[in-house]
C-alpha cells in the first residue's frame, strides 16, 4: 500500500514526514546489525570472494537508503505514522507459537513440550487465533476447528501421506497393536466431524445470533 | 487439556506393556538426510520396499534436509532407541562430517547401532569433452601441471563431489581452482559447456552424460569395473591405485537397540538386499550391493572407523585453508 | 514436420490410454489441492508421492507427477488472488493485481484470465518443447555463471518496477531481501553466516517460511486493524469468467508472457523464476497508463500467468534434452526417473520415444483438464470468499502451520512464519511492500553464487560481464530499465522524488 500524501500539509514543526524519519531510523539499525552480525565473516578479495563481502555491502546499502529515507523526513512532506494495534499481532503470535511448540516434543532450555500433534495443536491454533479479531465466540470457533482439523487430518495425513504427527506421542504408543495407524485417524477424524455437526445443530437451535454482534460489526451480515 | 493428561496417563500405563510384545507394531520411520530424489534417498527408497515385506510393517522415507545430512542425522541419533525410527546414512554424514562441522552432536563411530551396508556408488574422474589427456595418467600430470589454472568443480562442502575431489587433489598433489555450484545439476552443466574442468561425482550422476559423450570419464575408483560403464577404465588399471572411493549408504539405528530388535533390522535388510528386484535396481543406477564380507553391523562398524580416520586429516586441512 | 506429427501422433495414443488419463487426471487434482494450500508445496508432496508410483509403469507414474507439478502452478495463483498468499516465487506478481482484483469484486474475472493464460501459454510451450526441444538445449550452454549474474542483476532491476510506491523504499526492500537470502551456511567455506549459533538458521530461511508470513501472516495482522478494508472482498461477487473485452485485453500480454515464460524456462539455472516478474514488467512498462497496476489491472495477471506456465512446462526442456535439473521439483523428477530405471538424458529420446513423447502429450491434456477442473471451481473459490472473516482468518492461520510444518518437519519453521508476519506488519505500516523483499531474497542467493563463480572463474577480472556478448546485453537491458524507472521520478518536483516512481 502506498502512503498518502494528506493530512500533513498543515503540520509544521522539524520533522515533516515522520512515517518517513522511522522507517529510515528502522533500515539504519537493520544495517548496524547487518554490519555487526557479519562483522565475524572474512570479505575475501576480488578473486576468492569470502562470505563476509556481500552482508557488508548490503548492509551498508540498506543503511544508506534508510538514511536518505530519514533526511526526506525532514526535507519532505509525508505520511503521519500509522495507529498500531496490539492485540491482532499478539494473539496471533501466541497461536502459533501454541501450534509449534504442540504439534512434536520441543525442547527449549531445560523444558521440553510433550508431542501432541495435529489433533491437539490444529484447534488450539485456531481457537486462540479466533481471539486476535473482536468477534470470536467460543462455540463457533470450536466448531470451526472440528471440522478443519479433521479436514486436516483426512487431507495432510491420509491422502497426501505427510509425516506429520497426528496424535499425541503417548496415545501413539499406548495404541500400537491395538488400532492401525489409518484407522486411528480415520476414525478419530469421523467422530470430530460428527461432534462438530452436533454443535452446529445447537447453534441452529439456541437462536440465530446474538444482536448485539450484528449491530456491532458490519461482517456478520 | 485436562483431556490430554488422562490420555497421557493412560499411555504412560500401558506403553510398558506394549513394547515387551513382538516388534514391530506400527511403520517405521527412515530418516533420510538428504532431498528426495537424490542418489540416497533413491537407495533408501529402494530398500525400503523389501524391508516393509520382511518386516510386515511399513518402512516410511522421511526426508530431513539440511547442514550436508548432519540435521537429519542429528535427529535420528537423539531419537528413541526402540527401532522405529532408523536411518540411512551415507560416507558424507557418517565419514566426513566429524572432520567438516565443528558443532557435531554425534559421533559417527559411537553415537549408533550400525544395522548394515546397503549400497556403494562408485565415483567417477570426468572431465570435459574438450580436455586434451587422453588417459588418466596424462590427466593427472597435466592438473599437476595447470596449478591454479585448471578448474575443479564440486556441489558445495561436504558433498560427496567436495570430499572426493580434494581427496583426489591431495593424492595426486595438485592445487586446482575449487568451483563451487549449488548440486550436482548445474556443476554439470558448466562442465559439458567447458566452463569447467573436471571434477569426481557418483556414477549415477554422470553416466548419461558420459555414455551420451557430453563429457568424458578418465576412471571409475573402485577394483572392479562398473556394469554401466563397461569402457571406463579403473583407477587400479589406469595407474591411480590409491584413489578408491565409493559414496557408500548404510542403514543406521540410534544406539540401544534391543538384540532382538537389532536382529530383525539386520535380518529384513540382509533380505532386503538379497530381494532381485531391489538388487537389479541398484544395480541399474550404477550402484553395487556389499558382498558377503561388506555386508552386516559389524563390517559397517569397521567402514565407519576406517572413513572417519581416512577423511579427517584430508578434509581438516582443505576446510583450514578456505577459512 | 512430418516426424514431429508421427511422434505426437506415438505421444498422444500413450497418454490418452485409460490408465494414463486417469493418473494425469489424478495429478492435476492433486497438484491443483496442494497448489491451493497455503505452505504446502509440490516438492513436499512429490517427495511423499513417489513410493506410490512404485507400483506404476515409468510413463504412468511420470504423467502423474508432471500433473501435480504444473497442477500446482495453477492452484498457486488460485491462493494468491484469493486470500493474497504466493505459494512459490512464481506466484508473488500475481498477488499485485491479482489479489486487487479480488477486492474489487473481480475475483471470478482474475481467476478465469489466470486459468485461461496458463491453458493457452501451456499449449504454446507444449509445441515448442515439442518441435525445438533438442536445438533449444545449445541456448543452454551459451549461458554461464556471468551471464547468469547478469540475468539475475536484470531481475532485480525489474523489482524497483514492481513496486508502486517509493522507489528508495523499493530499493530497500530489494538489499534487505538479498541481505536475508545471505542467512546461513556459506555454500563455498562452509561457515556460518548472521546465524547468531541458531540451529534452525543454519540452512537459512525457508522461501515458503519467508512468503507465508510476509504475505500470509501480515495480511490477517493488517485486516484485523483495518474493520473496513476486510469486507470489501466480499462486497460484490462480479461476474465468474472473464468476458470478451476483458479477454481481448488480457490476450497481448499473455502472448508476451508467454514467449518470455517459454525463453527463461529453458535455462537450466532456474531462470523460471524471473519470468513472471520480467512479463509484469513489460507489461507496466508498456501500458499506456501504469498507474493501473498494482491495482486490479488485468495484464498484471495475464502476463504473469502466462509466464509462469510456459516456464514451468519448458523447463522440463533441460531435464528430458541434457538431463540437468534446472530446480528443486525437476529434481525429484530425476529422481522419479532414476527410480523407475530411466536415466534422464539425451538418451531418453531415442531409448524411451513414447516415455519422452507420451509425457509431453500429456502436458498439454493436463493443461487442458486443468482448464476444466479450474474454470467449474471458480465458483466455489469466489464463494469462499462469502466467509466470515473472523473464521476465514484461524483457517489461513491454520492451513499456513500445517502446510510449513509439512515442508521440514521444523516447528521452528512454523514460530518463524510468526516473526516474519510481525515484520510484514511493520512494513505495511511504514509504507513498504513486500514483494521487491521476496524477489530480492529469490534473486539474491542465485546472484551472490553465480558473481562469485563468475569472478572465481575469471580469477577475479570483473570485465568478464562486459566481455561476454550475452551478459553484456542483460547489463545494458538491466540499466535501461533502472534509468527508466528512476529517470522520471528524479525530473518530477524534488517532493515527489521519494513517493512516487
Amino acid at each position: 500500500m502506498d502512503a498518502p500524501l494528506d493530512g500533513t500539509s498543515s503540520r509544521r514543526g522539524p520533522v515533516r514526514a515522520p512515517q518517513s524519519l522511522v522507517a529510515g531510523l528502522g533500515l539504519i539499525g537493520l544495517g548496524v546489525f547487518g554490519i555487526w552480525a557479519g562483522s565475524d565473516l572474512d570479505y575475501g578479495s576480488l578473486r576468492a570472494i569470502g562470505p563476509g563481502l556481500m552482508p557488508f555491502w548490503l548492509s551498508i546499502g540498506v543503511g544508506l537508503c534508510g538514511l536518505a529515507l530519514a533526511i526526506a523526513g525532514f526535507t519532505h512532506d509525508g505520511a503521519p505514522l500509522q495507529s498500531f494495534t496490539f492485540r491482532g499481532p499478539v494473539v496471533i503470535t501466541l497461536a502459533i507459537i501454541a501450534f509449534a511448540v504442540t504439534i512434536r516434543p520441543f525442547a527449549l532450555g531445560g523444558i521440553t513440550t510433550p508431542g501432541l500433534g495435529l489433533i491437539v495443536a490444529g484447534p488450539l491454533a485456531i481457537i486462540i487465533a479466533g481471539y486476535a479479531g473482536t468477534e470470536a465466540r467460543f462455540i463457533e470457533l470450536l466448531t470451526l476447528a472440528l471440522f478443519l482439523t479433521a479436514g486436516c487430518m483426512l487431507l495432510f495425513g491420509d491422502m497426501l501421506n505427510l509425516p506429520i504427527p497426528i496424535f499425541p506421542t503417548a496415545v501413539v504408543q499406548a495404541m500400537t497393536g491395538v488400532l492401525p495407524a489409518r484407522t486411528m485417524l480415520r476414525l478419530a477424524a469421523g467422530a470430530m466431524a460428527l461432534v462438530g455437526l452436533g454443535l452446529l445443530v445447537v447453534q441452529r437451535r439456541s437462536g440465530r445470533r446474538e444482536p448485539i454482534e450484528v449491530a456491532r460489526h458490519s461482517l456478520t451480515t | 487439556m485436562k483431556k490430554a493428561l488422562a490420555f497421557g496417563l493412560l499411555a504412560a500405563l500401558t506403553a510398558v506393556n506394549a513394547r515387551a510384545d513382538s516388534y514391530p507394531q506400527r511403520p517405521i520411520t527412515m530418516v533420510v538426510p538428504f532431498a528426495a530424489g537424490g542418489p540416497t534417498d533413491i537407495v533408501a527408497r529402494i530398500v525400503a520396499d523389501p524391508m516393509s515385506k520382511a518386516l510386515g510393517q511399513q518402512v516410511v522415507i522421511e526426508n530431513v534436509t539440511g547442514a550436508g545430512g548432519t540435521t537429519g542425522i542429528t535427529r535420528a541419533s537423539q531419537a528413541a532407541p526402540d527401532g522405529y525410527t532408523i536411518m540411512m546414512g551415507h560416507m558424507g554424514t557418517h565419514g566426513a562430517a566429524p572432520a567438516l562441522f565443528k558443532g557435531l552432536k554425534y559421533d559417527p563411530a559411537t553415537s549408533f547401532d550400525p544395522i548394515g551396508l546397503a549400497a556403494g556408488t562408485p565415483i567417477v574422474i570426468v572431465a570435459k569433452k574438450a580436455f586434451p589427456a587422453p588417459d588418466l595418467k596424462s590427466f593427472v600430470e597435466a592438473v599437476k601441471a595447470g596449478g591454479a589454472s585448471i578448474n575443479q568443480a564440486h556441489a558445495g562442502v561436504g558433498s560427496v563431489s567436495h570430499s572426493t575431489g580434494v581427496l583426489f587433489d591431495s593424492q595426486i598433489g595438485a592445487k586446482p581452482t575449487l568451483v563451487v555450484y549449488r548440486g550436482t545439476g548445474p556443476a554439470l552443466n558448466d562442465l559439458m559447456a567447458g566452463q569447467v574442468d573436471f571434477m569426481t561425482d557418483q556414477i549415477v550422476n554422470v553416466a548419461t552424460q558420459i555414455n551420451g559423450g557430453t563429457i568424458k570419464a578418465y576412471a571409475v575408483a573402485t577394483p572392479e569395473r562398473n556394469p554401466s560403464l563397461p569402457d571406463v577404465p579403473t583407477t587400479k588399471e589406469a595407474g591411480l591405485p590409491g584413489y578408491e572411493v565409493s559414496a557408500w549408504n548404510a542403514v543406521f539405528a540410534p544406539k540401544g537397540l534391543p538384540e532382538d530388535v537389532r536382529k530383525k533390522l539386520v535380518a529384513a535388510l540382509d533380505a532386503a538386499l538379497k530381494d532381485p528386484n531391489a538388487k537389479k535396481r541398484i544395480l541399474e543406477l550404477g550402484g553395487t550391493v556389499p558382498k558377503d564380507g561388506e555386508a552386516g553391523p559389524a563390517a559397517l562398524q569397521k567402514l565407519v572407523e576406517s572413513e572417519v580416520a581416512r577423511w579427517t586429516p584430508v578434509l581438516r586441512g582443505a576446510v583450514e585453508a578456505n577459512q | 514436420m512430418a516426424d514431429l506429427f508421427s511422434n505426437l501422433g506415438l505421444g498422444f495414443s500413450v497418454a490418452l490410454g485409460l490408465q494414463n488419463i486417469a493418473l494425469c487426471f489424478l495429478g492435476c487434482l492433486v497438484g491443483t489441492l496442494i497448489g491451493v494450500l497455503p505452505g504446502v508445496g509440490p516438492i513436499a508432496t512429490i517427495a511423499m508421492l513417489l513410493p506410490i508410483t512404485f507400483g506404476l509403469d515409468p510413463v504412468g507414474a511420470l504423467i502423474m507427477l508432471a500433473g501435480i507439478y504444473y497442477g500446482a502452478q495453477y492452484g498457486g495463483s488460485t491462493t494468491a488472488i484469493l486470500v493474497n498468499i504466493p505459494g512459490e516465487a512464481t506466484s508473488v506478481v500475481t498477488t499485485l493485481d491479482g489479489h486487487q482484483m479480488a477486492r474489487q469484486g473481480k475475483a471470478g474475472i482474475a481467476l478465469g484470465t489466470a486459468a485461461i493464460a496458463s491453458f493457452f501459454a501451456g499449449t504454446v510451450a507444449t509445441l515448442l518443447i515439442a518441435a525445438l526441444g533438442a536445438p533449444l538445449t545449445k541456448l543452454a550452454l551459451i549461458f554461464g555463471p556471468a551471464e547468469y549474474f547478469a540475468l539475475m542483476v536484470m531481475g532485480l532491476a525489474f523489482a524497483v518496477v514492481l513496486a508502486h510506491g517509493s522507489v528508495l523504499k523499493a530499493v530497500a526492500m530489494i538489499l534487505v531481501g538479498v541481505l536475508f537470502a545471505a542467512v546461513g551456511t556459506d555454500l563455498e567455506t562452509g561457515q556460518e553466516r548472521m546465524t547468531f549459533g541458531f540451529a534452525f538458521l543454519t540452512d537459512g530461511v525457508d522461501f515458503s517460511v519467508l512468503a507465508m508470513g510476509l504475505f500470509g501472516i501480515a495480511e490477517i495482522l493488517r485486516n484485523l486493524d483495518q474493520t473496513e478494508a476486510r469486507d470489501v472482498v466480499r462486497e460484490r461477487i462480479g461476474r465468474l469468467l472473464p468476458g470478451l473485452a476483458e479477454l481481448r485485453q488480457a490476450a497481448p500480454a499473455t502472448l508476451r508472457g508467454t514467449a518470455i515464460g517459454a525463453i527463461l524456462g529453458i535455462l537450466p539455472g532456474n531462470g523460471a523464476v524471473l519470468g513472471p516478474f520480467a512479463a509484469y514488467t513489460i507489461e507496466k512498462k508498456i501500458a499506456k497508463d501504469p498507474s493501473r497496476f498494482g491495482r486490479g489491472a488485468i495484464e498484471g495477471v495475464a502476463g504473469p500467468e502466462s509466464a509462469n506456465n510456459a516456464g514451468a512446462q519448458t523447463a522440463f526442456i533441460p531435464l528430458l534434452t541434457l538431463g540437468i535439473p534446472p530446480n528443486a521439483v525437476m529434481a525429484l523428477m530425476v529422481g522419479a526417473m532414476t527410480i523407475h530405471g530411466i536415466i534422464p538424458g539425451p538418451g531418453v529420446m531415442t531409448k524411451s520415444p513414447d516415455l519422452f513423447w507420451g509425457m509431453i502429450a500429456s502436458m498439454w491434456i493436463g493443461n487442458l483438464m486443468l482448464l476444466i477442473i479450474n474454470l467449474p471451481l471458480v465458483g466455489v473459490w469466489v464463494r469462499l470468499l462469502k466467509v466470515p472473516y473472523r473464521l476465514m482468518f484461524p483457517a489461513i492461520l491454520m492451513f499456513c502451520s500445517v502446510g510449513i510444518y509439512s515442508i521440514n518437519s521444523l516447528p521452528t519453521d512454523v514460530m518463524l512464519i510468526g516473526f516474519f508476519g510481525l515484520m510484514g506488519y511493520l512494513l505495511i505500516k511504514f509504507g513498504f511492500e513486500p514483494a521487491p523483499l521476496l524477489l530480492g531474497f529469490v534473486l539474491g542467493k542465485l546472484m551472490e553464487e553465480y558473481l562469485r563463480r563468475s569472478l572465481t572463474l575469471s580469477r577475479g577480472d570483473p570485465m568478464v560481464f562486459l566481455e561476454r556478448p550475452v551478459s553484456a546485453v542483460l547489463f545494458i537491458i538491466a540499466f535501461a530499465i533502472l534509468a527508466a524507472a528512476l529517470l522520471p521520478s528524479l525530473r518530477k518536483s524534488r517532493d515527489e522524488v521519494f513517493t512516487e516512481a
